[in-house]
């Protein structure tokens, strides 16, 4: 979550949305952040695009565990699914708006004027 | 397979994506008596139903497990596929496929229809939840919907009596036959480009009919909000745990005592009513004290029943997977393993069977090995017998001495399980990566006609083994007790002198040193068939130790006068993983295909219940 971001908003990451941030899937990423040699990543991926995670797909953050919101809950075109860190680190997302408590945090960075 | 077919039969199968409602529209179009929830991949069986059509003929109709994609992550869903494709032997390929398709929740149901309809089957789409998702602003229009795809569109709402109506009407097996196609269906896992394709053509059908994202339900969120939370849904989620274990004790307690009143009461008559000989004997010894001292449980085990139905139907399981894959995973489970870990405390073998939906074999294994360390129902009986016998009923705080006893038993199978699932990932060798990505459905209220099918299915299965396996254990027992009588002049009960009596003490020389008398020892061998059992075995070998007319429902006082509090912390300790259950491990051998994991398991649980015995009968006798 590096503010050097925010301007150009390049897409992050979805599991580093905070709980409440709205965004829409940039894509999947090329591959699974982990690989056990046996393939799991592509089905992963497969399987995030089949449950909707599709460049366009409007997502929230609806809970995050604690401590490092590992698993997250993520609803995307009007299902919600719980996902582990690894699962949302796959989707790629651009921040569409942020909810006060985030939004306040960004002004305070000084990066308020790139949202405008 | 070439019978003579005069007016043959359609094959229908349902398929749609988990929790889109395919099951209850099942139960709508058969009137099937099977239980319906909201769990992704509950429908882990094969569940065909008939119905004749309006034209007269017969439909079969296959309900198809649960899947997301044509392209499986899981058994289950591999399963529905090869289904599809004709692949599964005993199951030819369905004749017409009605794709259930969740109005709420479109893109993921219509993304696998387009899949589908690409098979080539014959095929009718049931828009279901129709209701719903008018109230949450979500309009479709059905006709254009129908048009753009080119098969009939039938809007539903399963849980609503005449909901099926329009799609009973579609489904005739005249209007179809010529549509049967002669070749089998060919699938190719979806290219990225084919992927990139079906997306397209999702995005332009959903604008098409004027699908809109639906509102959010304002309490849902609310609900969210606190059970989805990490340290307030923890707390709720063990706050539910707790009542329902709380419950189980005190909300049976009257039931229990009128059927205990109601079997002490049909032993003294039919004890004074009969002539004194074998059949007098026979019935008030070994039928009444048998059935009855494990049929006084049913109202124990249709609560723990009731509470895991509703907590299915409800939406929250999967809840409760998400709060608890963390913690999970520090043992090498997957939260995905909840639920068929929670269905293990009414059962094992459902939840051995439920295990199916865990993608990785390797979490699926460790899954099935522990699930019998989860305490089953039929374990309650002899719980509750000791615990009734030896434990005072006393309060502490808000709570119930009894009720906190039967808690910590459960928490020590619990915390063996994670123990011996952190064993096993030790051993293991590479980890195979296994997803969570469940779905969390839209809550509802569980649905009452529902829960009482599912009780009255517990109902008729415990009362259809406690009539058959129970009974002819009994029987048997009853006749290994009382035969050969003991000679003249003899001291003892006459029991000592029987098969059983024989049997017993020389099994006694193995179970001697956990504190097991005679009396246990023999009841332990016919709880292998079920366990609960022993309790009746128990009921049994007393009632003919007895010198007089003791009867039916009396054990609880003998067991107070004549075990030590070693002995019985011994017993519970050992059916705390209590290994004697043949029935878990033939699905255990049937679920891994092999015969290796089932013996592994019934050595492994037969250690640890020995050591753990072991350990408690010193330890409580040296502390007594």
């Amino acid at each position: 979550m590096t503010p050097t971001d925010l301007p150009t908003r390049s897409p992050h990451p979805l599991a580093e949305l905070r709980r409440g941030e709205v965004a829409v899937v940039a894509g999947l990423a090329e591959h699974a952040g982990f690989d056990d040699g046996r393939g799991s990543g592509v089905v992963l991926l497969a399987r995030l695009r089949d449950l909707g995670f599709v460049h366009g797909a409007r997502c929230e953050v609806i809970a995050k565990m604690w401590p490092v919101g590992d698993p997250m809950v993520v609803r995307v075109g009007g299902s919600t699914f719980a996902l582990r860190r690894t699962e949302a680190a796959a989707v790629k997302v651009t921040r569409l708006e942020e909810k006060p408590a985030a939004h306040a945090q960004l002004a305070a960075k000084g990066t308020s004027a790139a949202l405008a | 397979m070439d019978a003579v077919v005069s007016t043959p039969s359609l094959r229908v199968a349902l398929i749609g994506v988990p929790n889109c409602g395919k099951t209850a529209l099942f139960n709508r179009l058969t009137g099937s008596r099977q239980k319906v929830a909201n769990y992704p991949g509950v429908t882990v069986e094969r569940r065909e139903g008939e119905r004749t059509a309006l034209d007269g003929r017969v439909l079969r109709i296959l309900d198809l497990p649960g899947t997301y994609s044509l392209s499986p992550t899981t058994l289950d869903e591999a399963i529905t596929r090869d289904v599809l494709l004709g692949r599964v032997a005993d199951a030819p390929a369905p004749e017409l496929v009605v794709c259930v398709v969740d109005a709420v929740h479109m893109p993921i149901g219509l993304r696998l229809a387009l899949e589908v309809k690409r098979l080539g089957l014959p095929m009718v789409l049931a828009l279901n939840r129709m209701d719903v998702a008018k109230k949450r602003g979500v309009h479709i229009d059905v006709s254009r919907l129908s048009t753009e795809l080119g098969v009939p569109v039938m809007p539903t709402i399963a849980v609503k009596r005449g909901g099926a109506d329009a799609l009973i009407e579609a489904i005739q097996p005249a209007r179809w036959e010529h549509h049967r196609r002669t070749t089998a269906p060919v699938w190719q896992d979806a290219t990225p480009e084919d992927a990139e394709q079906t997306q397209a053509d999702l995005r332009g059908l959903l604008a098409a009919v004027g699908y809109t994202t639906p509102r959010e339900s304002p309490w849902m969120a609310r609900f969210d909000a606190v059970l989805l939370h990490p340290v307030y849904g923890l707390l709720v989620l063990i706050a539910v745990m707790f009542i329902m274990f709380q419950a189980v004790f005190s909300w049976a307690e009257a039931p229990m005592d009128w059927i205990d009143g109601g079997m002490a009461a049909l032993g003294e008559f039919t004890a004074a009513s009969l002539p004194e000989g074998p059949v007098a004997s026979l019935l008030v010894n070994g039928v009444i004290a048998g059935a009855g001292a494990v049929l006084v449980f049913l109202p124990q085990i249709l609560i723990l029943f009731l509470f895991i139905l509703a907590l299915e139907d409800s939406g929250y399981l999967p809840r409760a997977a998400y709060l608890l894959d963390r913690m999970m995973g520090g043992v090498g489970l997957s939260g995905r393993a909840f639920i068929p870990l929670l269905s293990s405390f009414a059962c094992a073998i459902p939840g051995i069977m439920a295990a199916r939906t865990i993608p990785s074999w390797r979490d699926r294994l460790t899954t099935i090995m522990i699930a019998p360390l989860m305490t089953c129902s039929a374990r309650l009986p002899v719980y509750a017998l000791l615990i009734g016998a030896l434990i005072p009923a006393k309060s502490v705080g808000p709570f119930n001495l009894q009720g906190l006893v039967m808690f910590a038993l459960y928490v020590a199978g619990i915390l063996s399980a994670l123990i011996v699932a952190f064993v096993m990932k030790h051993f293991a060798g590479a980890r195979q990566y296994s997803p969570l990505m469940l779905e969390l459905p839209d809550y509802q209220w569980p649905h009452a006609g529902n829960l009482l099918l599912g009780l009255w299915e517990r109902v008729k299965i415990f009362l259809s083994r406690v009539g058959g396996i129970i009974l002819a254990l009994m029987i048997v027992l009853w006749f290994l007790s009382s035969y050969p009588v003991p000679p003249d002049g003899a001291t003892g009960p006459p029991i000592q002198y029987s098969f059983a009596g024989r049997l017993g003490a020389m099994l006694e020389y193995i179970f001697a040193p956990i504190g097991f008398n005679w009396q246990i020892s023999i009841a332990l061998v016919p709880g292998l068939a079920a366990r609960e059992v022993a309790v009746s075995a128990l009921g049994t070998v007393y009632a003919m130790s007895a010198a007089g007319d003791d009867v039916a429902g009396q054990l609880e006082p003998v067991i107070a006068a004549t075990w030590s509090l070693a002995t019985a912390c011994s017993l519970l300790a050992w059916y705390v993983f209590a290994p004697q259950c043949l029935s878990t491990l033939a699905v255990v051998k049937r679920e891994t295909n092999s015969w290796r994991y089932p013996i592994i398991m019934a050595a492994y649980l037969f250690a640890l219940a020995y050591v753990a015995s072991f350990i408690t009968y010193r330890v409580v006798g040296a502390l007594a």
